[in-house]
């Protein structure tokens, strides 16, 4: 490795998952920012092992829906009360109640986009390329592995102490990720 | 960070905790459904007028019948979902069953009323009940003659003997099968449940449909609502999932669930809320706005009656609308979306008991206005009725939850033996 590219990580293997939550835990506990877990099947309960919150893809969910229902109403007005006024079935120009049918679906369909968006901007996808894919042994993680993978751009990473603490983990085969 | 990954196998949590504290809070609810029912029945022999204090009563009641039925369903779409993680709650929800029996009992001065003096309740079980604005009496009425097929008095005594028969009997075969695989452990308990279930609820949504017709919509036997089973199953639903909310709390707090109820069943029985409160909005708009857009007098007059008095001024029913678009959708809806009210204690008990004090204004909206004063216009909703109404709902829910706190000792707390009760216990989103 030359020395003017700093490498991606450092990662580690657990063959158990009872290892994996313990070392999950200890590295939340050291106070880890950038790092995760790569396991072959989702483990319940490694969220709160890592620390990690709760997504805040609701939050993006609801303005999409917001957007929505008002688009729905504003739309209707628009057309039937401002821009062509047209009486239909003896009702008023506008009433939210006619209008509501479409401001519910578009409700719908924009908290649909909202979320699809917002999830893929979140976990930042597509992502075509992952440092830990030039690890040999990264298919065992599909397989019958668990890794742990911290990053260097943590502020908390040091060579030493790092690579130390995934061995008091329970860590083995500690290599150094290229970027 | 959610503490919800903390309910690993409670193997210390007392299966059965200390009756003694069950005994004392029956004791409670007795004392108030004994109150409750007294001065229900001081208004039988104090309210002036008979139809309104009849339906206040009938109102009381439904609310418990609502929820008993709500109850008895969601039990049913447990099994025929094969769920697990509401194996703990279905043991609370079996443990309620028993009430189906005092209120059959409940409703029978109804049914008998209706055949020692018939149209003092429904007016169009006597055919001489004169119409409002002088359009002869019911006998003379077409819509009447076309409907007299279903709306007469021995179907309707019927539809009383039939609907709490079956209510009874499946309450009964659910409870049975529960109770015995907690001793048996056998797996086929658990599939004739789900046998139960596939005809169950069939049977649950014609009886609960055809009851709500019989009950509250023949009240204006002119009226039609295809939506109206599926409103009276929604407020069966939320009131359901309330009192579920209701009963893991208390036994949360009084530690038989400790160890056993996680943030995630407060979670997933909050979803469940939160779907039915759109649900109850999506049926109660579709009834009223395609009523409002095909503006057909026959239709109209009901939602008219619940807006203005015939000399044209708006009402209290007008308001009392209002309460419940704002009051049981959208308040609920939004407080619901959020995450953390839905899994923190405080505020998802509050938002039950709120839905459940909602749940009783919808049913009084949909019953009370049939009450009319000298020029046809509804009594209005704060009035004497309202107390009958209360009392019929503290004095039935204090009988019912008198049976329920005496019912929980009896058997296991959790149905220790059903094939899903370890991923119930760990259940994780």
């Amino acid at each position: 490795m030359s020395a003017t590219t700093q490498p991606h990580g450092i990662i580690a293997t657990f063959e158990k998952t009872p290892d994996l939550m313990r070392a999950a835990t200890l590295v939340r506990d050291a106070g880890y920012k950038f790092w995760d877990c790569i396991t072959p099947f989702p483990v319940h309960g490694l969220d709160a092992a890592m620390g990690v919150r709760r997504s805040r893809v609701p939050r993006i969910s609801l303005v999409g829906g917001i957007i929505g229902f008002c688009t729905g109403m504003s739309m209707i007005w628009y057309m039937n009360a401002y821009d062509y006024k047209l009486i239909v079935g003896g009702k008023p120009f506008f009433s939210p109640l006619f209008a509501f049918p479409v401001s519910y679906e578009l409700t719908i369909l924009f908290t649909a986009f909202a979320t699809i968006i917002g999830m893929f901007v979140l976990n930042r996808l597509p992502m075509h390329y992952h440092p830990v894919l030039k690890y040999d042994q990264i298919h065992r993680g599909l397989d019958d592995r668990f890794f742990i993978v911290i990053e260097t751009r943590d502020p908390k990473f040091d060579p030493a102490a790092t690579r130390a603490l995934l061995a008091q983990a329970g860590g083995v085969d500690i290599i150094e990720l290229a970027e | 960070m959610s503490q919800s990954h903390a309910a690993t196998a409670p193997s210390a949590a007392p299966l059965q905790p200390a009756a003694s504290s069950y005994a004392v809070a029956a004791t409670r609810a007795l004392i108030i459904g004994i109150v409750g029912l007294v001065i229900t029945g001081i208004g039988f022999f104090a309210a002036g007028d008979a139809q309104a204090f009849a339906l206040s009563y009938l109102a009381g009641l439904s609310f418990w019948i609502a929820i008993s039925i709500g109850i008895l369903i969601w039990i049913l779409i447990h099994h025929i979902f094969d769920a697990s993680w509401s194996v703990t709650l279905r043991r609370l929800f079996e443990q309620w069953l028993p009430n189906f029996k005092w209120l059959a009992l409940l409703f029978l001065p109804l049914v008998i009323v209706s055949w020692i003096k018939p149209g003092a309740i429904w007016p169009w079980m006597d055919l001489s009940t004169p119409l409002h604005g002088g359009h002869g009496t019911v006998g003379d009425d077409i819509l009447y003659q076309k409907k007299s097929g279903f709306l007469n008095r021995e179907w309707f005594t019927g539809a009383y003997v039939v609907f709490f028969a079956a209510w009874i009997w499946l309450s009964a075969r659910v409870r049975k099968a529960s109770f015995t695989q907690d001793r048996d452990g056998d797996a086929r308990w658990t599939f004739s449940n789900r046998v139960t279930a596939a005809f169950g609820i069939p049977i649950m949504a014609l009886s609960l449909t055809f009851a709500s017709i019989y009950w509250f919509k023949s009240l204006e036997y002119h009226w039609f609502s295809t939506m109206y089973g599926v409103w009276f199953f929604a407020d069966c639903a939320r009131g359901a999932l309330s009192i579920g909310v209701l009963m893991m709390l208390w036994l949360y707090r009084n530690g038989g669930y400790k160890g056993i109820l996680n943030n995630n069943h407060l979670h997933s029985i909050g979803q469940l809320m939160l779907a039915f409160t759109v649900f109850w909005a999506y049926i109660a708009f579709s009834q009223y706005f395609l009523i409002w857009n095909a503006n057909v007098p026959e239709e109209t007059f009901w939602y008219n009656l619940r807006e203005l008095n015939a000399d044209g001024s708006t009402n209290q029913w007008w308001w009392v609308g209002l309460v419940l678009l704002f009051g049981y959708f959208l308040a609920p809806f939004l407080y619901l979306l959020s995450y953390r009210n839905k899994i923190i204690h405080e505020r998802i008990r509050f938002i039950s008991i709120w839905i459940l004090a909602l749940m009783l204004v919808d049913l009084c909206y949909n019953i009370l206005p049939a009450i009319k004063g000298g020029r046809g216009d509804p009594h209005a909703f704060i009035s004497t009725n309202l107390i009958w109404v209360l009392s019929t709902v503290a004095g039935v829910g204090g009988l019912c939850a008198w049976t329920f706190l005496r019912n929980l000792p009896a058997q296991k707390l959790i149905p220790i033996r059903d094939p899903r009760i370890v991923e119930c216990l760990t259940h994780h989103e």
